[in-house]
């Protein structure tokens, strides 16, 4: 589905990502671990498009497109979702305007009908149960003033709502209660399928309990120095990162 | 952003500029008493009426030009323009289908064709191209229930009692320059009379349109509601292009007798002006509206056109329990320039006000926000919030704030706040993520920001408001 | 123009004559060129925007005398309660405009403290470099006390000094002249890596009405450190209008405190120019005033660099049928990228005669910013008022407490406790309670 090949880059004169190589088909979970530092959001900003990255070398090809050419929307069009660290606040814009707006944009995008209003309301529906979430979420303005763990689980119910065929999740572990892990968890879990991936960017192992990956990957240094299966996860764990940059200096 | 996704979105032109050729009938430029007795001699006016605007020229000539807004412009030479123009016509006209097709063509391009508008929207028109009023609709359903909407000229003919009562007595000749300049020269507006008790069926609507070059454009509007009705009242307009500038200075005066509720919302399109800010309308109006006991008063507007914009509806709260409201949207890009705001005055007790100002600021324009929240000395329990937000565009244009707070009593509570702040290169990209492009996302969080005010709006203006919001800021974040 | 106005033109001739500085003719021309500017302008008045709120007119009526002589029967007895006890300070004390050595402590040890007269003939060269270059030209008051200012503070701090002990300027008029017309004028500079305190205070010991146009320049330069406190509790003869103007450098804190308590027509025009990154300005006050008085605090924060910080708080509470204005403008330029700025200012009317006029403004040419402003006119809440009593506290004091709750975060910047002490004991006195347990 999305083969990364020898990614470099950079931002402000400082290489962050130094020779990325990284291939996940349809159906593959894969976890990207490692210390602050090592890389790891520079890459899921780098393959969602963020401007502020230079990409000075190598390529992401995806479903045998090459994605670095893409506007960021285009690449959501394809199907590419980054689930945010930290969600971004938008005063006066409902979650359901907002994605109502990005479902149809996206529909736009690959040159299909908008969605009918009724279909849009089931799913809401729908998805909002999935995630637990109560119903008034969707007429809140997005993200505003909503806690660390109703924005991460808005993230993911937006992923619901869009059904991506790649989902990056960014620390989505980060700042959330074990209730709440657990709900978010579920609702990935739910979502996965043949067509799809996941790619699940987190520091501590926690996360992979409930979303039990196919393949880990040890980032270090702008580049991935160790990978196994899910085993890798609990052997850092328990040894900690050290462990590796012992390894690696 | 880019910048060449800014000048390939500034460069975008006014959409309705364009110009249509109706023959006028028009008075040579210039501006004294002779002009202003051939004014009124054309509209048939009773000899009362030609005194009281013989008074405000009089006024007029010898006020100046007020100078403290925080715009800059060349100044209009008052003798260079034209001070009376209508449609020719010979004779009154009983149906649409006797209007100048041009006219009606031009209506079309606009989109908001009468017929159209009159099936969809149930909303009754009276039109003004220029300075005359060429049809008017509804009446009938209106006159069931005693409510007078009409030209003003034909309020001086057909009301003569109501028109010399209120006229002048929220907005005085000698208010300000271009209130007396408009006292002295008012070619026609519309009129409105709301029996007592009444509540409105329909939204009464005005379509403003400046059509002549070189034509001022003196518009007076009343509206009166008498104890415990209710109205609604929008006004548009939009304006084809033009090289040079035009003047509008407008009037419009609002009575809420005891128990009456006054709504007057307002979408402003005027040319504001090409990409190198050649041309465009002078906006100079005054718009007031006085609270008796127990009324409310609540004007929305949403000003994304005009070149030079100087605009303060307010409200008196004259009497006790009384409420004024002011919520605007103000856009301005490209070389605008815009103050405007509202002044609030409590006078009776137990009053209360509200004010909700979002100014955009795009290009290299300038957005004022210029309010006043006076507290008379009876003014018991009076209450105020006021909120004005700017929201910047790119680093070339300005937003400022001017608020007054002038507070005499001790029971007053007063609230202001503003803040500033820009639209986020981190709100943009998560958009764009969600699969939303950079243009929709700025009319995503743009309307976000409005929201409050548009809230206000009538349905279907607030939908013409919202598309009025993305054709003026396309582009223009930075 | 009024008859004020004539008078000081016309006794100019006979001032620059014996003025100190006319050797230097840097200095005469300024001083010509000032009046030239004044002569022009003459007083403001309140079709003038920025004197909207605050007549000039009944104080500018009397008949001033201008060229004022100094009184040496004034005592250390005499002006010992405007100066702060229990604290070693220097003092730089001022009778009718004129510098009196004997009621004074001046150094010139490790930085210089010592009087703006004898820096005009000393130090032409520091003159040169700062005189004029924080107020600007064109500005009336300041115009009319460049003409005629001859003695003020002289402070001058090195590159790295820490002033070891806060420094009091006390200015006293008396009645040796009648009605007396002052203009002193303070020049401080604080050099990189320097830092000191400042208190000002003027005083009218006598009975007659007297009118002070006061000019301060400050420059601080990169990472220099000063807090400047004014108090304000001057006599109901007395009015006053202050002008302080603040230069600042990269990295530097300035902090100007007004307390004002006092006097009959008090106008503070306080300018901070921002004109390095990192700087930061603070301004804060508290005006509590009763019957016949009026306090207009008109502020400009111009923010000209990237990265500063500007803080402004004001508190202001209302008896008798007393005036208070608040006029705050920040500004922030195109290049003033990452400007943070907050500005706030709170009433309360106390009494039905008093009134309050406030304009907070906010110009803004730069889009990367945080800017926010508020002001409020309010009371007491009526709850906490209930609750208090509820405790047995009497309305009287409770309402006081809560008064000085309201006021008092504004005293937060001030660094020597002694004057944090005086400050209160002055607010627990003009709202006629105790404050004793609240401290």
């Amino acid at each position: 589905m999305i083969r990364i090949n020898d990614l470099q880059a950079r931002v402000e004169e400082k290489e962050i990502l130094s020779g990325i190589n990284l291939e996940i088909n349809p159906g593959e979970v894969h976890a990207i671990m490692g210390p602050n530092g090592s890389g790891k959001s520079t890459l899921s900003s780098v393959i969602a498009g963020r401007e502020d990255y230079e990409v000075t070398g190598g390529t992401i090809d995806f479903e045998g497109e090459d994605l670095l050419n893409l506007d960021p929307e285009e690449r959501a069009h394809k199907g590419i979702f980054l689930s945010f660290q930290y969600p971004v606040e938008i005063p006066g814009v409902t979650v359901s305007n907002f994605i109502k707006t990005a479902i149809n944009e996206s529909r736009k995008g690959r040159g299909e009908e908008p969605m009918e209003a009724r279909e849009m309301l089931a799913k809401m529906r729908e998805k909002t149960a999935l995630l637990e979430m109560d119903k008034s979420y969707l007429s809140r303005s997005l993200n505003e003033g909503f806690s660390g763990g109703e924005k991460k689980r808005n993230e993911i119910f937006q992923m619901a709502m869009l059904e991506p065929k790649l989902a990056i999740l960014d620390e989505t572990d980060s700042g959330l209660d074990i209730d709440a892990l657990r709900i978010v968890a579920n609702g990935v879990n739910k979502l996965r399928s043949e067509d799809n991936a996941v790619l699940v960017i987190t520091h501590y192992q926690r996360l992979l309990d409930y979303i039990e990956p196919d393949f880990v990957h040890v980032l270090y240094n702008g580049k991935i120095v160790k990978s196994g299966d899910k085993n890798l996860a609990l052997e850092l764990e328990a040894k900690g990162y050290d462990w590796i940059k012992e390894e690696n200096v | 952003m880019s910048d060449e996704i800014l000048d390939e979105i500034t460069a975008s032109e006014y959409k309705y500029g364009f110009t249509s050729d109706i023959e006028s009938d028009k008075v040579p430029p210039g501006l004294n008493e002779d002009v202003i007795r051939l004014i009124s001699s054309k509209k048939n006016e009773p000899e009362w009426m030609l005194e009281w605007r013989l008074d405000a020229f009089r006024t007029w000539s010898e006020m100046i030009e007020p100078d403290w807004p925080n715009v800059t412009y060349n100044k209009p030479n008052f003798q260079a323009i034209s001070y009376y123009s209508a449609p020719k016509q010979t004779k009154t006209l009983d149906s649409l289908e006797e209007v100048d097709p041009e006219l009606l063509k031009t209506f079309e391009k606009l989109g908001i064709s009468i017929d159209e508008q009159k099936r969809l929207t149930g909303v009754a028109m009276d039109v003004v191209v220029d300075s005359v009023s060429v049809a008017t609709s509804f009446k009938e359903t209106l006159a069931e229930k005693g409510i007078i909407f009409c030209s003003m000229s034909e309020a001086i003919q057909e009301h003569p009692e109501l028109v010399r009562k209120h006229l002048g007595t929220v907005v005085p000749k000698r208010d300000n320059f271009y209130a007396a300049l408009n006292s002295a020269v008012f070619t026609d507006g519309s009129f409105c009379y709301i029996p007592k008790g009444v509540h409105c069926p329909m939204e009464l609507s005005t379509y403003f349109r400046i059509n002549e070059a070189g034509t001022g454009q003196f518009e007076r509007t009343l509206l009166v509601a008498d104890k415990g009705s209710y109205v609604s009242y929008l006004e548009g307009c939009t304006a084809p292009s033009r090289d040079e500038n035009q003047l509008h200075a407008a009037v419009v005066e609002l009575v809420a007798m005891e128990g009456a509720e006054i709504k007057y919302s307002t979408v402003q399109n005027w040319f504001p002006g090409d990409a190198e800010g050649k041309g465009g309308v002078f906006n100079f109006v005054t718009k007031r509206g006085i609270c008796e006991r127990n009324s409310k008063i609540s004007w929305t507007q949403v000003e994304t056109g005009s070149a030079v914009t100087w605009k303060y509806p307010s409200c008196i709260l004259k009497g006790d329990n009384s409420v004024g409201e002011f919520y605007s949207v103000a856009v301005t890009n490209k070389f605008q320039q815009a103050d405007t705001g509202t002044k609030m005055i409590h006078l009776g007790k137990n009053t209360k006000s509200t004010i909700i100002s979002k100014g955009i600021s795009a290009g290299k324009s300038h957005n004022s926000y210029r309010g006043l929240v006076r507290v008379g000395p009876r003014a018991e329990n009076a209450r105020n919030f006021s909120q004005c937000d700017s929201l910047l565009m790119g680093n070339q244009c300005g937003a400022h704030t001017f608020p007054y707070i002038e507070a005499q009593n001790p029971s007053a509570q007063i609230e202001h706040e503003a803040t500033t702040s820009k639209i986020g290169e981190d709100q943009i990209f998560y958009c764009n993520q969600r699969g939303i492009g950079t243009e929709e996302a700025i009319a995503l969080i743009v309307n976000g920001y409005c929201k409050e005010v548009l809230n206000q709006l009538p349905m279907e203006f607030a939908v013409e408001a919202q598309k009025l919001l993305e054709v003026s800021l396309e582009g223009s974040v930075g | 123009m009024t008859d004020l106005a004539q008078d000081l033109l016309s006794s100019f001739v006979i001032a620059e004559a014996g003025l100190n500085g006319s050797k230097n003719l840097g200095v005469v021309n300024m001083r010509k060129e000032a009046l030239d500017r004044f002569e022009t302008a003459g007083f403001p008045t309140t079709r003038d925007e920025e004197w909207k709120y605050t007549n000039l007119k009944p104080v500018l009526k009397h008949d001033y005398k201008i060229m004022l002589k100094s009184e040496s029967a004034v005592s250390f007895g005499d002006i010992k309660q405007y100066l702060l006890s229990n604290l070693d300070t220097y003092k730089l004390v001022f009778i009718n405009g004129k510098y009196s050595s004997w009621l004074s402590e001046s150094t010139h040890q490790s930085y210089d403290i010592c009087t703006f007269a004898a820096a005009l003939n000393k130090y032409p060269d520091v003159i040169a470099k700062y005189l004029g270059k924080a107020a600007p030209a064109g500005e009336t008051f300041v115009d009319l006390n460049t003409a005629f200012a001859d003695d003020g503070a002289y402070i001058r701090v090195k590159a790295n000094q820490t002033v070891d002990k806060p420094i009091e300027i006390l200015y006293i008029t008396t009645d040796e002249n009648g009605t007396s017309f002052s203009q002193n004028r303070n020049l401080i500079i604080v050099e990189q890596n320097a830092e000191v305190q400042v208190l000002e205070r003027h005083q009218n010991l006598g009975t007659a009405e007297s009118f002070t146009n006061f000019v301060s320049e400050v420059f601080a330069a990169p990472d220099a450190r000063l807090n400047y406190y004014k108090v304000q509790n001057d006599s109901d003869k007395a009015s006053l209008v202050d002008n302080t103007h603040v230069n600042q450098e990269t990295g530097s804190l300035v902090h100007v405190g007004t307390y004002s308590f006092g006097g009959k027509l008090v106008r503070n025009n306080l300018n901070f120019y921002s004109g390095g990154e990192h700087a930061e300005s603070h301004m804060d006050g508290i005006t509590i005033i009763g019957d016949g008085q009026t306090v207009d605090h008109h502020t400009l924060v111009d923010h000209q660099e990237p990265h500063c910080y500007s803080r402004e708080l004001y508190k202001g509470i209302y008896l008798g049928n007393s005036h208070g204005v608040f006029n705050g403008k920040v500004l922030v330029r195109q290049k003033a990228q990452k400007t943070n700025a907050f500005q706030q200012n709170d009433n309360i009317l106390l009494s039905d005669k008093a009134k309050v006029d406030t304009k907070p403004q906010l110009e803004i040419f730069a889009d990367d910013v945080r800017c926010s402003h508020g002001c409020t006119v309010g009371q007491l809440d009526k709850n906490a008022l209930f609750y208090l009593r509820s405790r047995g506290i009497p309305k009287f004091e409770a309402q006081g407490l809560m008064t000085y709750a309201f006021a008092s975060d504004a005293l937060e910047y001030i660094k020597i406790p002694q004057l944090q002490k005086r400050l209160n004991g002055v607010i627990a006195e003009k709202l006629g309670i105790n404050l004793e347990f609240a401290l």
